[in-house]
Parts: C-alpha cells; sequence; structure tokens
C-alpha cells in the first residue's frame, strides 16, 4: 500500500452566497481508515461528501483522491470513489439490478464483468427475491442494501456512506456491518457518517467532528473512548462546549 | 471517450421509450395515421395536387417533422427534469463522464428516441402511399439535426425549469407557433410577399423544407441557408449547454 493517503482535503470552502456550509477544511484520511464524519444536521457533512463526489462545486480548497485532483482530474477521481448517499437519488421505476447496471454502465465496466459483479452484491445483500423489484416498491432497508450495491459495482478504492443504516432495521443493520468491516479489513478505505453513534463507535477507527462547517475534533476512536467514556458522551460533551453560553 | 457509459446513457432512454411506449411510439404512429386519413381522403381528394404530389404527400414530411419536434424536445427536458427533481442527476455527475460526454449522452438518447419515432411514422406513411423516400441520407441527416437541436433546447428548458408548468413554455409559446407559421400545412407560393419574407426568416420553414425534400424530393427553401442555420443552431446550442454542464448551473449545488 502506497503512503499517498485515500483522501486528502485542503482547506476547503464551500459557500452558498452569503452561508458558508464549509470553512477551511483540512483532513488526511491514510489508506485502510475506517474514518467516521458526526456532526449534527446541517454542520456541513453532506456538503464536504458531496464536494468529494463532484455533485457540490467547492468554492476553493484541493481535494484529492488517491492522489488525483477532484476538479483538475475528475474523469479519473470519480473512477476512484463511490458514494451510498443520504437521499434516495435514484430512478424509482428502476430495479435493483438496473441500478447497479446502468451505474456500472456509466463507469465504463464491460457488460461480461458488470453482471458478473452485480450477481455478487445482489447475492452479498440478499437481494435475489427482490433483484426485479423497482425501487419504490422495496422497503426502507432494502434501498439502502441497493444503493450500496450501486456504490460497490465499480470496486471503488473509496467508499463514502452518508447515513447508510438509516431505516435499516437491527438484524439488517448488524449483516450490514458486518460486511463492512469486512470490506475494510480487506483493504478498503470507508468513509462514514451517522446519527446512530454506537454504529460509529462499532466500526471506526478514526472520528473528526465537524460543526458550522468546522472540523471541532479529529482523533483515533481510542482518544474519543478514554476515561471509559462512549464515543456518544464525547461527542455530546464537545458539541455542547461549542454552544454560547 | 467513456463509449460504455454513453451506450448506457443511450440504452436507458430507449428502455424508458418502451416502458410508456403507448405515450412515446403509439400515440405519433396513431395521428400520422388520422393525418393520411383526414388530409389524404378527406380534405385531400378536394384539393389541387401541390408541386406535382398529392396534398398528403406535401403535408406528411412536416406532420413527421413535429413529432421528431415533440419526441426530442420532451425526451430530454422530461429525462434531465425528472433527474433533477429526483436527485438521479447525482448519478451522471459521479461518473466519469466529460461536460462534452455529458452532451452526448443527453442528445443521443432524445436523437435514438427522435429516430424510433420518425420512422415509426415513416413506415406509416408509407405503408399508406402517403410518400416516399427520395433522398435516405438527407432524410437520416435532417432527422437527427433536427432532433440534436430540440433536444438541446429540451436539455435547456430542464435546467432552467422549476416546476413541471415551466417545462412547457418553450413548446408552447415558441415552438408550436413558429411550427404552424412553417409552412407545413401550406405552400409559400400562397402568401403575401411580408408573409413570405417572414417565413424566409423562421428556421422551422428550412426544418420541414429539409425534411421534405428528402421524402418527396420537393423544395421551396433555399437548402445552403437551410444547412447553415441547422450547423449553427447545433454548434451554437452545443457550446452552450456544454458551457452550462461546466458551470454545473442547476445541478451542481
Amino acid at each position: 500500500m502506497s503512503n499517498v493517503p485515500a483522501l486528502e482535503i485542503k482547506n476547503l470552502v464551500k459557500r452558498y452566497g452569503e452561508k458558508v456550509a464549509v470553512d477551511n477544511i483540512s483532513l488526511t484520511i491514510p489508506k485502510g481508515s475506517f474514518f467516521g464524519l458526526l456532526g449534527p444536521n446541517g454542520a456541513g457533512k453532506s456538503t464536504t461528501i458531496h464536494s468529494i463526489t463532484g455533485i457540490t462545486q467547492p468554492t476553493s480548497g484541493q481535494i484529492l483522491i488517491d492522489g488525483v485532483d477532484v476538479v483538475k482530474d475528475y474523469k479519473l477521481a470519480r473512477t476512484k470513489v463511490g458514494l451510498s448517499p443520504q437521499e434516495f437519488n435514484v430512478d424509482i421505476f428502476a430495479t435493483p439490478e438496473q441500478l447497479m447496471d446502468y451505474m456500472g454502465g456509466y463507469y465504463g465496466i464491460p457488460h461480461d464483468q458488470r453482471w458478473e459483479k452485480i450477481n455478487e452484491l445482489i447475492a452479498r445483500f440478499d437481494l435475489e427475491k427482490h433483484r426485479k423489484v423497482k425501487f419504490q416498491k422495496l422497503s426502507g432497508g432494502l434501498k439502502r442494501r441497493a444503493l450500496l450495491g450501486r456504490a460497490l459495482i465499480h470496486t471503488p478504492d473509496l467508499l463514502i456512506l452518508d447515513e447508510p443504516t438509516a431505516g435499516v432495521d437491527v438484524e439488517q443493520r448488524h449483516d450490514l456491518w458486518a460486511y463492512l468491516k469486512e470490506m475494510n479489513e480487506g483493504g478498503k478505505t470507508i468513509i462514514l457518517t451517522s446519527h446512530y453513534l454506537e454504529e460509529i463507535q462499532y466500526l471506526c477507527n478514526d472520528i473528526a467532528i465537524i460543526n458550522h462547517g468546522r472540523i471541532i475534533a479529529h482523533g483515533t476512536k481510542d482518544e474519543f473512548m478514554k476515561e471509559g467514556k462512549s464515543v456518544e458522551q464525547t461527542y455530546l460533551e464537545i458539541i455542547k462546549s461549542e454552544k454560547p453560553a | 471517450m467513456n463509449w460504455i457509459g454513453l451506450y448506457t446513457m443511450l440504452r436507458r432512454e430507449v428502455q424508458r421509450t418502451l416502458r410508456v411506449v403507448i405515450q412515446t411510439l403509439v400515440a405519433p404512429a396513431i395521428s400520422a395515421a388520422l393525418y393520411i386519413f383526414i388530409f389524404g381522403s378527406v380534405i385531400g381528394t378536394r384539393i389541387d395536387d401541390f408541386a406535382g404530389v398529392p396534398y398528403i404527400s406535401f403535408v406528411f414530411p412536416g406532420v413527421l417533422m413535429l413529432s421528431i419536434i415533440n419526441s426530442s424536445f420532451a425526451s430530454a427536458s422530461s429525462a434531465l427534469y425528472f433527474m433533477r427533481f429526483t436527485k438521479g442527476i447525482e448519478e451522471i455527475l459521479i461518473a466519469p463522464f466529460s461536460y462534452i460526454e455529458m452532451l452526448i449522452g443527453f442528445v443521443g438518447s432524445a436523437v435514438t428516441r427522435a429516430m424510433m419515432v420518425s420512422f415509426l411514422i415513416l413506415g406509416v406513411g408509407v405503408l399508406f402511399g402517403a410518400v416516399t423516400l427520395t433522398h435516405p441520407f438527407w432524410f437520416i441527416f435532417y432527422i437527427a439535426s433536427i432532433a440534436s437541436i430540440f433536444a438541446m433546447l429540451g436539455i435547456l428548458v430542464a435546467l432552467w425549469a422549476e416546476s413541471f408548468e415551466q417545462l412547457q413554455v418553450l413548446n408552447t409559446f415558441i415552438i408550436t407557433p413558429l411550427t404552424y407559421l412553417g409552412g407545413i400545412f401550406y405552400s409559400i407560393t400562397f402568401l403575401p410577399s411580408t408573409a413570405v419574407l417572414l417565413t424566409k426568416v423562421n428556421p422551422f420553414f428550412y426544418f420541414a423544407d429539409g425534411v421534405r425534400s428528402s421524402m418527396i424530393g420537393y423544395s421551396e427553401a433555399n437548402s445552403t441557408i437551410g444547412l447553415v442555420m441547422i450547423i449553427s443552431l447545433i454548434v451554437l446550442l452545443g457550446v452552450l449547454v456544454t458551457h452550462l454542464f461546466r458551470i454545473g448551473w442547476k445541478i451542481r449545488t
């Protein structure tokens, strides 16, 4: 594994008119990391993720995925990252296998290779019975699994999961956690945002907290759990200390 | 060039077209058959030949052009607007497409649907003896070019629109009036001189004339002016749409 970080963000700023959504963030995530990005609603998590994946245009700063600039060399950079978004950004009339097929096609994966991967992902996420069911007819958990399959179709180096277990029942969530751990142990770098802090505590080895568009804490899971605290306790302490008295 | 990606965009549009086949293919074919019945059997038998051809043969290429315009505009505008509405556009934004490839993908998809509609209507016309195909190469050139122009106009409207109603504004106030005033149903030789002048600055006149000349070999327009106009519009709209994709207008936050 090379020393080039999986993701390097340098002085990222994103403004929407007068509003500063991301305020001069710098962050380095090494390869193989399972990175938790925490923060309240509207803190800047999704804007940061969208800047990495090309959905948002940064106002200033630089983002490198595996050393590749996401603005200057955007086509190559896009092949290195997969996104499972918070919102269901899909054609609701498409089936899980169609979603993966189209996305795999967009990434330029040849037919046979693409269908081999689709069948592997359908089996891995237990979607066999639902592979030809329209997205709109799927349960919340099945929708999340279909999106995860779509994000993995091109075998990205960096996987970004924005609230991947929202609406997923406990059993399926644990199954998903096992798969994510397995992928991370296989060397894949994963960035996870979640409001379930036990999920972050269970899965992540590095954690950052973002609030008002700024990184206000960054460290290892052990640092977040010192003195016998849970990640959730530390998170709440840090967020509360940010609020004006 | 991301060929597999572009092919996937085209394949997806064909599947989308076939998903609503009554709206996209059956309805234009039925309309074409009705035009043949009305302008061929009912009205056409009471009208003298136009330029040595029956009235239906004169009118039918214009009817076909209307369908090309409607299908390419609707395909591009509805596909992109729906993608903006559902955030499905993010699938394209995060994929390795250049801005030119995005343009080719969206326009190519709309042209593909327009081609399907065109050949279906042509089949209906030939089946009922309403038209012939004198210059197949020019026929394909004109339908592909006209479909490209209206696909790009559809993209512009889809980017601009903030509601489904706004999606219809250009069609209602610009495209439909200019189409009907572009000499589809009549010869410009019937018009007073001022109206002839106005018709000759209407691009739709050249679109209809180009399709008509490729089908029945009869032309009333200067084909060089028509070709320059068509190619200029394609280049102008292509540059504009690519620029808007590059800056992410209304699609990147």
